[in-house]
């Protein structure tokens, strides 16, 4: 974990701000004591990193959970704000916890009456295939605003690369969603654990500095 | 365990033996009080508080019949599976590793060890030095407040991840029971300095083959437990520094003979005989069914044999390189789809009325079911005589066909039709063993070949490797593919035993295969290998290849994954 944040700290070209919002972990335990278990989880549930950063993105195919085969950029660009995650299947903690934010954050926005797509993209490709996405898709009552995208394992490794989302192999994948107002703006990065109110304040936010 | 505690209990006697008579005796009796008691509480945990534990730890669900239910992030509930303490802890207890977060094992040895019998595990491999940390023991009370309120036994607050559970008190006591008896056993065929491995060949195997592969198992085993003495001297790596008890590899060959039906008892009796840990690879012609009915009942984990159609039977103990034939079949299907208007008419398979041919007819017949391609299906006679005229009755040099068919029989088939053949001659990558002897001048054009492995520059650089290795024990190449196979599945064994350190329990073994197979440096004939929770077969896809002018066989497709 050192490791990754250390590599994000060097990269300054690849960043423009850092936020390191601290929790409870900065929090003295005496100042907690206080506090009700139940705020005690909220206030806990902020142990993320946000960063703001710029990526080269590459051109490549993907194919959506309904099979069809469609330009990664297009996907992306088609003007509605982005929220971008990946997952794959098998992954039995962190890709359902992310699916389980992801799946609140788009019941929230579109309440919100927001214009947004949400974008998962698998790191199993092989194994993630459109109809095993579908399935997945439903296991999180993904809606009309949320796709889920396989591709070739080259593809996939493409995409990590371009999001600095690759740590080696798909065990070390981690805890990440990315927010984009619109194509040719700089992305928001999000690392750690958010909560699905955390990840619409920001963007809410990403909205509003535009 | 007994002989610990008769350890502990000398050290006793000889510390005391300052002390007063009647201190010893107190000491003494206290000592076999509380060995009574161990006993009794390890011998017969409450096997209904066990079976309650085992829901909730296994499956999500509580006595009530509700769903297991935790509390993360405080908006985000996890329930039922997903809330389920194996998500993450995993069947053997052992722990994981989730993306950065260590996962450390929970089982019965890991949380009440004493300061004295501290058992080690590594959860994050790629941090050999960070093996799991000695922490104070629990007790049930701390337990329950790990359970349930996210506090570890020294008073920390736990990571997110770990969810915080909304457990009675029976509900965190059946837990518990069921902690303290899971992965509390070293598993058969492991002793106290030696590992017993077997590997199985069938009947009908080539003798070269299967000799081969016994060769390069003991050579590797050889190498292996003469290495490993030297782990004091020489240490290549930063988990050999890990200490650990030394245990020699054992290997035993189960040859099974006649019919399929009678290996179920073979097996059993070589079992009985010698207990192994694990099977690691193993080659069969034909069925493999009996060996994996054999590993799921007995819970032997059974790595990676090399073997033309895996048993299309769901089990956790069998991991296998692909579906074989089964993915020739799916990859040709899709082939045949994504052609759209130059899609054949029909498709004609030709196969061996045996276990494989069917299984692969079968695949092709139903994944080409709702296309406008016509599946027609012929059985290759059993004897080579006169009769294979029938099976290419009414082809014209139009059609397209599907030949799963072994190299001997595709020579007789080239023959016979050697003016006269179809327009396009599919072949089975698995069944043609890398010996294309039969496809004639004249089929050159015509013929296809699904292969399931690398091809060209990347596929020699990857197994150049172990042809070094079998050079330096002068071991004969005889089938690269199949050798190269043999070759992975010991490295793999190497790293996985190197990683379990002295856990040898035979889930944590497959979830270590899980999640480690094909990290790292590719040795294989496949493009890729990679296994993941649940996932059974290692390599997911096939090219269709075909013969360049040089005559060696050349990539005519994408690698293509089928749905
Ligand atoms: C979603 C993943 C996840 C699930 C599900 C889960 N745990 Fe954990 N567990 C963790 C993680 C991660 C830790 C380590 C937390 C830390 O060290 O900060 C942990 C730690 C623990 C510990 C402390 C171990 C130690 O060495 O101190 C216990 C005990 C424990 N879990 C029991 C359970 C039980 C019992 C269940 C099911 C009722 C369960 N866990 C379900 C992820 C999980």
């Amino acid at each position: 974990m050192t490791y990754c944040y250390r590599k994000l700290y060097l990269s300054t070209q690849y960043m423009k701000i850092i936020f390191i919002i601290l929790g409870m972990l900065l929090m003295s335990q005496n100042l907690l004591a206080d506090i009700s278990s139940e705020e005690n989880k909220k206030v806990q549930a902020s142990q993320f990193t946000k960063v703001v950063a710029d990526y080269k993105l590459p051109e490549v195919n993907v194919v959506r959970q309904d099979g069809k085969k469609l330009s990664f950029l297009k996907e992306l660009n088609d003007g509605r704000p982005v929220i971008l995650n990946f997952v794959f299947i098998s992954c039995s903690a962190i890709c359902p916890m992310l699916s389980h934010i992801l799946s609140k954050v788009e019941t929230q926005l579109t309440k919100d009456g927001q214009k947004f797509h949400l974008i998962t993209i698998s790191i199993d490709p092989e194994n993630d295939t459109p109809s095993a996405l579908t399935v997945y898709a439903k296991k999180f009552d993904a809606g009309v605003n949320w796709d889920f995208y396989t591709s070739t394992r080259e593809a996939s490794l493409t995409i990590q690369k371009a999001f600095k989302a690759f740590r080696g192999d798909k065990m070390n994948h981690a805890s990440l969603i990315f927010l984009r107002p619109f194509a040719g703006k700089s992305w928001v990065r999000l690392e750690g654990f958010m909560s699905p109110d955390d990840v619409v304040a920001e963007y809410n936010a990403m909205l509003k500095t535009q | 365990m007994s002989s610990k505690i008769v350890d502990s209990l000398n050290i006793d006697l000889k510390s005391l033996d300052r002390k007063s008579k009647r201190g010893l005796f107190s000491v003494l009796l206290v000592t076999m009080i509380s060995l009574v008691g161990v006993e009794i509480s390890a011998a017969s945990p409450n096997p209904d508080e066990v079976e309650i534990g085992r829901k909730i730890y296994m499956e999500g669900v509580l006595p009530s019949g509700e769903l297991l239910k935790g509390v993360r992030q405080g908006a985000v509930q996890v329930e039922g599976a997903q809330a389920a303490c194996e998500t993450c802890h995993r069947r053997s207890g052992m722990g994981s590793l989730e993306g950065n977060f260590a996962v450390p094992p929970i089982t019965g040895r890991f949380l009440f060890a004493n300061e004295d019998d501290r058992p080690l595990a590594l959860v994050d491999t790629r941090q050999p030095k960070d093996i799991t940390r000695a922490h104070k023991p629990y007790a049930e009370s701390t337990l329950s407040k790990a359970i349930r309120e996210g506090v570890d036994v020294d008073g920390k607050d736990m990571n997110l991840l770990m969810p915080r559970y909304a457990l009675n008190d029976n509900e965190v006591k059946a837990v518990t029971t069921y902690l303290r008896q899971l992965s509390s056993e070293l598993a058969p065929g492991v002793g106290n300095d030696s590992l017993h491995f077997a590997t199985i060949i069938t009947q009908n195997v080539k003798p070269e083959k299967s000799d081969v592969m016994v060769k390069m198992l003991k050579a590797a085993f050889g190498q292996r437990n003469s290495s490993q003495q030297t782990y004091s001297g020489r240490m290549r790596m930063p988990l050999d520094l890990i200490p650990r008890q030394l245990r020699k590899w054992e290997l035993s060959v189960w040859e099974l003979k006649g019919e399929p039906e009678t290996w179920a008892e073979q097996l059993s009796e070589y079992y009985r005989r010698e207990p192994v840990f694990a099977v690691i690879s193993g080659v069969s012609n034909g069925t493999w069914s009996p060996v994996s009915k054999f590993c799921q009942q007995e819970k032997i984990p059974c790595l990676l044999p090399s073997v033309a159609l895996p048993p299309d039977e769901p089990s956790f103990y069998s991991l296998y390189y692909s579906k074989g034939v089964a993915l020739e079949a799916s990859v040709l299907a899709n082939h045949l789809r994504a052609k759209d208007k130059n899609k054949p008419r029909r498709i004609v398979q030709i196969y061996r009325d045996d276990e494989v041919g069917r299984g692969a007819v079968k695949v092709l017949s139903e994944a080409l079911k709702d296309s406008s391609v016509k599946v027609e299906n012929r059985i290759f006679p059993e004897k080579l005589s006169e009769n294979l005229k029938n099976i290419f009755k009414g082809l014209s040099s139009n059609d397209t066909v599907m030949l799963w068919l072994k190299p001997t029989d595709l020579v007789a088939v080239n023959k016979e039709n050697h003016k006269q053949f179809p327009r396009v001659i599919y072949v089975s990558g698995f069944l043609a063993e890398e010996d294309y002897g039969f496809v004639s001048k004249e089929w050159k054009e015509h013929v296809r070949v699904v292969y399931p492995y690398e091809l060209g520059e990347k596929r020699r650089k990857n197994i150049a490797g172990m042809q070094q290795w079998l050079k330096s024990w002068s071991i004969p190449l005889v089938d690269q593919v199949f050798q190269s196979e043999v070759f992975f599945d010991v490295l793999l064994l190497t790293d996985l035993s190197s990683q379990m350190i002295d856990n040898f329990y035979r889930d944590y073994i497959v979830e270590r295969a899980e999640d480690m197979l094909g990290i790292g440096s590719n040795f294989s004939a496949y493009p890729h290998l990679s296994l993941s929770r649940g996932q059974r077969f290692a390599s997911k896809g096939a090219y269709i290849g075909r013969f360049g002018s040089d005559g060696k066989l050349v990539a005519d497709s994408e690698w293509i994954v089928p749905e």
